[in-house]
């Protein structure tokens, strides 16, 4: 018999959807139609069931006649109900000559005269959206509860009217930030067509852009605002005039032509070098008095990094929060890489056939590897040992190219072999240009050429994919920020004459003055000339390398052609791009304040070309990225670089002497000296509080009380995921006993049949 | 602004919010796009919310015209007798259910339903096929192969099918949904 509309219709009717109880009100219309006495009696339902034992199902226990069969039964149960009130044979709302059969038409009018049976708990207004009901059953009941609750607004009218009002600006006020935040069509639009992972990355540079606008408007408000609102402007420090500590004569005298105005530029000397970009320019006491410039320059620091830890953390929680919830992704890899494969916003023919195609790629790489993986675990004694003999030389191999780049780093910034000694490079200023940015230049050769050899040796490591993935991103991220790191201990070696205080060229002064008069600015300038020589990378890239990529791909034709012109946008190398740019910032930006201030117009410069060069030039990506990883990874390295960025930062406000020539902190014996001193300015009781502050009395206890909510928070989370466990176990055991009755009751009907 | 002919009335909008999750001017532009797929004799007020459109229209938008799972979208949807067509409130269901702020739980729900090709409430084998094969795409180079899809097909129920019943029904899929943080993100389509 042919399993039309019209059977599932009857057999439709002939089930009473079993009420769900309390947790769900029942709908209010009888689309199912009356009870029938059993299932098996109903001729229709018969028919339907044998249809549904179709080829391949043969587990399913075949009575000797024709009774419900297993699945039939077990679809009977509440738990797997799912309310079909779209399903076929059901009227619409209001059609006004349903051709119902006799026993709906029954049941319709059972129904109208008697009231709709009021589910022991009236779902609030708010649940209504909830309930996957059409509209019209919606609105049925919305208009009967609101007869049944005609005097809501009991305390009083006023009351009631004033906080509906309040309600309402509220909810207005909340919209307003969301209107605020710029280019949401345009990431919906990356969304759709690039994927979830494109689309986490210009959210995250979005992120930064509203950070380093942040940051730059304390520090701003803080240090530059004063100092041009009050003054005095101060003027080049004296030249010709020898103190102890050495000359400090940054500004150039007489003519400077062009060129060398440019090379000042782009290095950050010269008439930059005295100007409110650098620390060495700002005096030590503005007119008035009242303002205390050094603290402010310090408490501006402190302020905007605190409120990157806390906008990074409240970022990153969002994503931690529904990462902790997932399970492990090899448990579920298959479900997920079915269920959750459509992004339903994708638009345009072309964009799903490239989805698709992905899709295919992704599920046929899962199953090879899950091959692959067997034939891993088969592998013999000697063939493991090999393995492994091969993993360690290419964990040798990558170690002594990390080697090699950091030893490069080290010695393009030591000063032995500082090249700009050299008369023939001070005369011709574009080499003395190149020897100014051989640090960056090594840095960005390193990061450009390094991360593909990275993802070659993993390749050959025998892993599989998707842990060659993160071995390449943590080699990737160790060395853009050890490079770094490298970079800021030769700065370090070369202040303190290698952590020597006694040295001789360190003895009067506490740091090396003969060839760092004004240490601080010259921290400033190789972080500002780093963030430079970021920008230009990111425009030469697509200039240099994407843009002939695709112009000799289009021109060669066939296969080799396409393999040159498919690019894709890597979306961890680009992130690691931005979160390198933005620890620089965060180094460089006690050292020169209005780096936050460059890094924005950067961003917004990089946010641009980024989107023009995705849209020109890179085809989806045929490996997609999970949004949830993304938004917890991408934070996550980001906190790394704030910790790592904190580092020299604060070494360099606690430990190492402040130059004595230049910038707020010139008089102190080191940075930090200057808040003790403004808080001796205070009254004596907050001078006390502050100090109590500081003390051990309560830092003690305050660590005490941490390490208590710590341990208690970690009991309550291994308590949680005991009892989620062990109630994972009772839902299966459950479950199996529930098949195992329906199993019974199929034998003993089958049975019954037969007597 | 305009004759009340040519716009809904406050009760209905106010219902309207109410009852979905979309915002005022979100179920004005659903209603704008909704009128425009009717002809042009019924695009008043009262006949709009009045005449179905049928299927073949509606998967003229473009936001469902390359989908993949669009017709089981409009069946899903429709309130029509033959699940043909869709009046403008199934419309904005469709749209509250595919909004940014509709709830897991609704989404899951109504992904169980999109799934479910034979409408029997259950996820069998042959609707999980049907399932990859949408996915992967129409064509016969497009697909997996014969064993592919039974071993795929295998470890999905594997993973999923808790009672071991050979199906997953609703609430097993909602319990592997509970699981992706993905999915509401990816249950979206915004006018």
């Amino acid at each position: 018999m042919p399993l039309g509309p019209q059977n599932s219709a009857q057999s439709a009717a002939g089930r009473m959807i079993p009420d769900v109880g309390a947790a769900r009100p029942a709908p209010p219309w009888p689309y199912l139609g009356t009870q029938i006495s059993s299932p098996a009696v109903a001729p229709g339902t018969e028919t339907r069931m044998e249809a549904r034992g179709g080829p391949g199902e043969d587990w399913i226990p075949r009575g000797p006649g024709p009774g419900p069969s297993l699945s039939a039964l077990l679809s009977e149960l509440p738990s797997s109900a799912t309310v079909r009130y779209r399903g076929p044979g059901i009227r619409p709302w209001g059609d006004p000559e349903p051709p119902l059969e006799q026993s709906r038409q029954e049941s319709w009018s059972q129904w109208q005269t008697a009231p709709m049976a009021s589910p022991e708990k009236p779902p609030e207004s708010q649940a209504l959206r909830e309930l996957p009901w059409p509209m019209e059953a919606k609105k049925l009941l919305w208009r009967l509860q609101a007869l049944s609750r005609p005097a809501k607004p009991v305390p009083g009218i006023r009351g009631s009217k004033g906080a509906l009002l309040v309600g309402r600006v509220w909810a207005r006020l909340i919209g307003v930030p969301k209107m605020l935040v710029p280019w949401r069509s345009i990431l919906m639009k990356i969304g759709g067509q690039y994927g979830a992972g494109t689309e986490a990355y210009f959210g995250l540079l979005r992120f930064l852009l509203g950070l380093n606008i942040l940051g730059a408007l304390f520090q701003g408000v803080l240090t530059l605002l004063p100092l041009l609102l009050l003054g005095p402007i101060p003027g080049p420090p004296s030249s010709g005039v020898t103190k102890t500590c050495g000359s400090y004569d940054p500004v150039p005298q007489g003519f400077v032509d062009y060129v060398t105005h440019l090379t000042n530029l782009l290095s950050g000397e010269g008439h930059l070098e005295w100007s409110p970009l650098f620390y060495g320019f700002y005096p030590v006491q503005l007119r008035g008095g009242t303002f205390q410039l050094p603290v402010a320059y310090l408490l501006s620091t402190f302020v905007s990094g605190l409120l990157c830890l806390f906008l990074i953390l409240r970022r990153s929680m969002s994503g931690l929060k529904q990462t902790l919830l997932s399970e492990s992704g090899a448990l579920t890899s298959y479900s997920h890489r079915v269920f959750f494969a459509w992004d339903f916003g994708l638009q345009g023919s072309s964009p799903v056939e490239l989805r698709r195609r992905a899709i295919r790629y992704e599920l046929q790489v899962e199953l090879e590897e899950a091959s692959m993986r067997k034939q891993a675990e088969a592998r013999t004694g000697a063939q493991r040992a090999g393995l492994w003999m091969t993993r360690i030389l290419l964990n040798l191999l990558v170690l002594a190219l990390l080697g090699a780049a950091f030893y490069g780093v080290y010695q393009a910034t030591d000063p032995h072999k500082n090249l700009q000694e050299d008369p023939v490079v001070q005369a011709t200023p574009l080499l003395k240009l190149l020897i100014a940015y051989l640090p960056s230049i090594f840095i960005s050769t390193a990061n450009l050429i390094l991360p593909p050899v990275f993802s070659l040796i993993t390749s050959l490591e025998g892993y599989t994919r998707s842990r060659q993935i993160q071995f390449i991103l943590l080699r990737t991220v160790f060395l853009r920020l050890v490079s770094l790191v490298v970079l800021l201990v030769s700065l370090w070696d070369q202040i303190t004459c290698g952590g020597k205080p006694e040295a001789e060229a360190c003895a009067t002064c506490g740091y090396d003055y003969s060839i760092l008069p004004c240490w601080e600015t010259r921290v400033g300038q190789e972080m500002y000339k780093l963030l430079l020589f970021d920008l230009l990378t990111c425009l030469a890239v697509p200039l240099l390398i994407q843009f002939p990529r695709k112009l000799l791909g289009s021109m060669c034709g066939g296969r080799l052609g396409r393999l040159v012109k498919t690019m894709e946008f890597q979306v961890p190398e680009e992130v690691l791009g931005l979160v390198y740019g933005q620890t620089l910032v965060w180094v460089g930006g006690f050292y020169c304040p209005l780096l936050a201030l460059l890094n924005t117009v950067k961003l917004l410069l990089t946010f641009y070309l980024k989107r023009f060069t995705l849209f020109a030039f890179c085809s989806p990506a045929s490996r997609t990225f999970r949004a949830s990883t993304a938004n917890f990874f991408f934070p996550l390295v980001l906190l790394l670089g704030l910790a790592i960025s904190a580092v020299p930062v604060l070494y360099g406000i606690f430990v190492i002497p402040p130059s004595k020539l230049c910038g707020p902190f010139r008089d102190q014996p080191n940075i930090w000296a200057a808040i003790p001193n403004a808080i001796q300015g205070l009254s004596q009781g907050a001078q006390d509080f502050l100090f109590f502050l500081g003390t051990l009395s309560f830092a003690v206890p305050l660590m005490l009380v941490s390490s208590v909510l710590m341990v208690y928070t970690l009991t309550l989370a291994t308590s949680y995921g005991r009892l989620v466990s062990k109630l994972k176990g009772h839902l299966k055991m459950e479950s199996e006993s529930k098949v195992l009755l329906a199993q019974k009751i199929v034998e003993l009907s089958g049975e019954e049949r037969d007597l | 602004m305009g004759s009340s002919t040519s716009h809904l009335s406050k009760e209905l909008l106010t219902e309207y919010q109410e009852l979905t999750f979309l915002t005022k001017q979100e179920i004005l532009l659903a209603h704008k796009r909704f009128s425009d797929l009717l002809p042009q004799e019924s695009r008043n007020v009262e006949d709009s919310l009045r005449v179905r459109v049928s299927t073949e229209q509606i998967l003229t938008l473009p936001e469902l015209k390359a989908n993949p799972f669009r017709e089981r979208i409009c069946r899903v949807f429709s309130t029509a007798p033959e699940r043909d067509s869709l009046s403008f409130e199934d419309f904005l269901d469709l749209f509250s259910v595919f909004s940014d702020a509709a709830t897991p739980e609704i989404k899951s729900h109504y992904a169980f339903r999109i799934f479910d090709f034979d409408d029997d409430g259950t996820l069998n084998k042959e609707d999980l096929k049907q399932l990859v094969n949408c996915l992967t795409g129409e064509g016969q180079d497009t697909q997996l192969s014969t064993s592919e899809m039974k071993q795929l097909i295998e470890n999905i129920l594997e993973e999923s099918d808790i009672d071991r019943d050979g199906t997953i029904n609703l609430s097993e899929f909602q319990h592997v949904i509970s699981r992706s943080p993905d999915f509401t993100s990816s249950f979206k389509i915004v006018l």
